[in-house]
């Protein structure tokens, strides 16, 4: 059975095609990587995933259930998590009331006008260990935007997880990092994921075939082959479009 | 421990000066500074917009306006109506009125939100002059019955015509408002309201409601802005167009704002003061108060875009700062 699954999933921005019939199926707790050149409809196909966009035809399944053109808020309650290609977070904010914003919502905690939030402790509590599961817990009052390149894609990730999701969706986490930051990144990525389903967008192949239990390749807006690294890398017409390209 | 004590004993000065002002200082100044703490509330519910959801509305004085009429349209028709009952009905005017606009305002942002505030705002001060046989026209609603303040028959003194008992009673209702708008801005949803203004995206993705959420904040800043404007109608006793739906009042908050500093809770409580000393020093000199009031603020936009509490944040980090080297 697929956690996450999309029929014959269509998108257009006023004429422009960009998706086309793309039948995604990600399996329960595996890690699937989504590859493919610029351009290819990566991102599109998350927006299309989450609720960013509602895709012009084709249906989106979440275990089994019709998600299609549900807003993000719901998904996010119905167990799904997202981080982004360009960095969503609250940059005036510090980090720990970046992710302390999560673990508010996580508990349901929403539109709560009664209590102090600085004095609310097992939200603090809670916070303060996800800070320390990913490594921030040193910069938990900085703002989120005197942080560190590398350190402000680990909180973006992070803001993915701590709704504790049962599904995460990861834009390219690895974008722009150091060859450092990249490993360390990898490295939480695998713990963090560890028991969940996820969803990985990624260019670096290094980071592809040591996350990834299966692969998808998207093609201009067309899946052209999809499953194992082994399969994948030996498929010809992927070696044609994309990985010739990139002698691997 | 130590930081506590100031702080309370700081507090406790404040109280005794606010106490004992109308002693100190004559009747011309107990009235300017009943004015100053209703465009300070005023101001803090914009900037509950401004600076803690960063929307940006040229048109708040629509709920100050309307609940000064509510009051006293109340006031004026029904009879023997007790104090409280007529300025929760102004605020609750001022309530419904952002009820109404809310599924409208909630889903624009930026230029729009502004501009749609702006029309509103033109919208309801043409009202307030063509509805002469409610509402009077260009004179307002003037001397109407002011009851005593009255709480369960524990106690009752009299407001018309007495300053002094006046300023006391807008130094409470206006301080509860101001301690009520900054424990939001404290609680979990406040968190929420803080979230939005930085990164909207982020919050839905988070698993909150933006429309549902900005709703609660756009009315909540209604209801403050409805008590600092009937408060203001009793002050005068007198509510007019031009007094309480003017554009001009809707810019007092947005340059209060400015000028105290939006990134700040009592940012616009700074700027009211700042803009109220300005004017008094300047009327003495020119009638051209708009004129010297432009001026400041286009320094503050260049200089200072931060407001004056910004100014005084970054001098006090370089006083740190300075004060860091010179220990090594
Ligand atoms: N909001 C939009 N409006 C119009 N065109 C868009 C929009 N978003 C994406 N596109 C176009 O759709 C195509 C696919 O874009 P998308 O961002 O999905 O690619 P991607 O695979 O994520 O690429 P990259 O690897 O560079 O992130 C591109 O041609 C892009 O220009
Ligand atoms: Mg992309």
């Amino acid at each position: 059975m697929y956690i996450l699954e999309t029929k014959d999933l269509n998108h257009d921005f006023s004429g422009l095609k960009v998706l086309f019939g793309v039948n995604l199926q990600v399996k329960h707790g595996e890690r699937h990587a989504i590859i493919g050149p610029n351009g290819a409809g990566k991102t599109t196909l998350f927006n299309c995933i989450t609720g960013t966009y509602k895709p012009s035809s084709g249906k989106v399944l979440f275990k089994g259930m019709d998600i299609t053109g549900r807003t993000p808020h719901e998904l996010t309650r119905m167990g799904i998590g997202r981080s982004f290609q360009i960095t969503t977070i609250f940059m005036n904010l510090t980090v720990f009331q970046n992710v302390r914003l999560a673990v508010l919502s996580k508990r349901g905690i929403r539109f709560n006008l009664f209590r102090f939030v600085d004095k609310m402790k097992d939200i603090t509590e809670e916070t303060e260990e996800i800070l320390r599961r990913v490594n921030l817990i040193e910069e938990r009052d900085f703002p989120a935007s005197a942080l560190s390149y590398g350190k402000t894609r680990a909180l973006e990730v992070a803001l993915a997880f701590a709704t504790d999701p049962e599904l995460v969706l990861l834009d390219e986490f690895t974008a722009g990092m150091s060859r450092d930051e990249t490993h360390a990144a990898v490295e939480l990525v695998r713990k963090l994921t560890e028991g969940k389903t996820a969803v990985l967008i990624e260019h670096d192949m290094d980071v592809v075939f040591s996350l990834a239990d299966r692969i998808t390749v998207l093609h201009y807006g067309r899946i052209i082959a999809s499953g194992t690294p082994e399969e994948v890398r030996s498929n010809q017409d992927v070696k044609d479009a994309y990985l010739g390209d990139l002698e691997v | 421990m130590k930081d506590k004590i100031t702080k309370i004993s700081l507090w406790l000065m404040v109280a005794m000066f606010l106490l004992a002002y109308p002693k100190l200082f004559g009747m011309y100044y107990v009235n300017l500074f009943v004015t100053f703490m209703v465009f300070a509330v005023f101001s803090l519910s914009f900037n509950m917009l401004l600076g803690f959801t960063g929307l940006l509305s040229f048109g708040h004085a629509i709920f100050f306006g309307i609940s000064g009429y509510g009051t006293a349209l109340a006031l004026r028709h029904i009879e023997g109506i007790p104090l409280f009952p007529a300025i929760g009905l102004g605020v609750l005017a001022a309530v419904i009125l952002a009820v109404v606009l809310c599924p409208v305002v909630v889903r624009v942002t930026g230029t729009a939100f502004a501009m749609v505030h702006l029309a509103f705002g033109q919208l309801m001060y043409v009202l307030a002059l063509k509805l002469r046989n409610i509402t009077g026209g260009e004179d307002g609603i003037g001397n109407f019955p002011i009851p005593n303040v009255s709480l369960f028959g524990l106690f009752s003194f009299p407001l018309k015509n007495n300053p002094v008992n006046f300023y006391y009673f807008a130094l409470v209702i206006l301080g509860i408002c101001t301690w009520l708008m900054w424990f939001f801005t404290k609680t979990p949803f406040g968190q929420i309201q803080v979230g939005i203004r930085d990164n909207t995206k982020r919050i839905d993705y988070l698993g909150f409601k933006v429309p549902e959420s900005k709703s609660v904040i756009y009315v909540t800043s209604a209801f403050f802005a409805g008590v600092a404007g009937s408060i203001y109608g009793l002050f005068h006793n007198l509510v007019s167009a031009d007094g309480s739906l003017n554009v001009l009042v809707s810019f007092t908050a947005i340059t209060a704002t400015l000028i105290g500093g939006i990134g700040s809770f009592f940012g616009p409580i700074w700027g009211t003061a700042i803009f109220q000393i300005l004017e008094e020093l300047t009327i003495r000199f020119t009638e051209q108060v708009e004129l010297v009031t432009g001026i400041i603020m286009i320094i503050v936009i260049m200089y200072a875009p931060r407001g004056f509490t910004g100014f005084l944040a970054t001098l006090k980090l370089k006083w740190q700062l300075s004060r860091a080297k010179r220990r090594g």
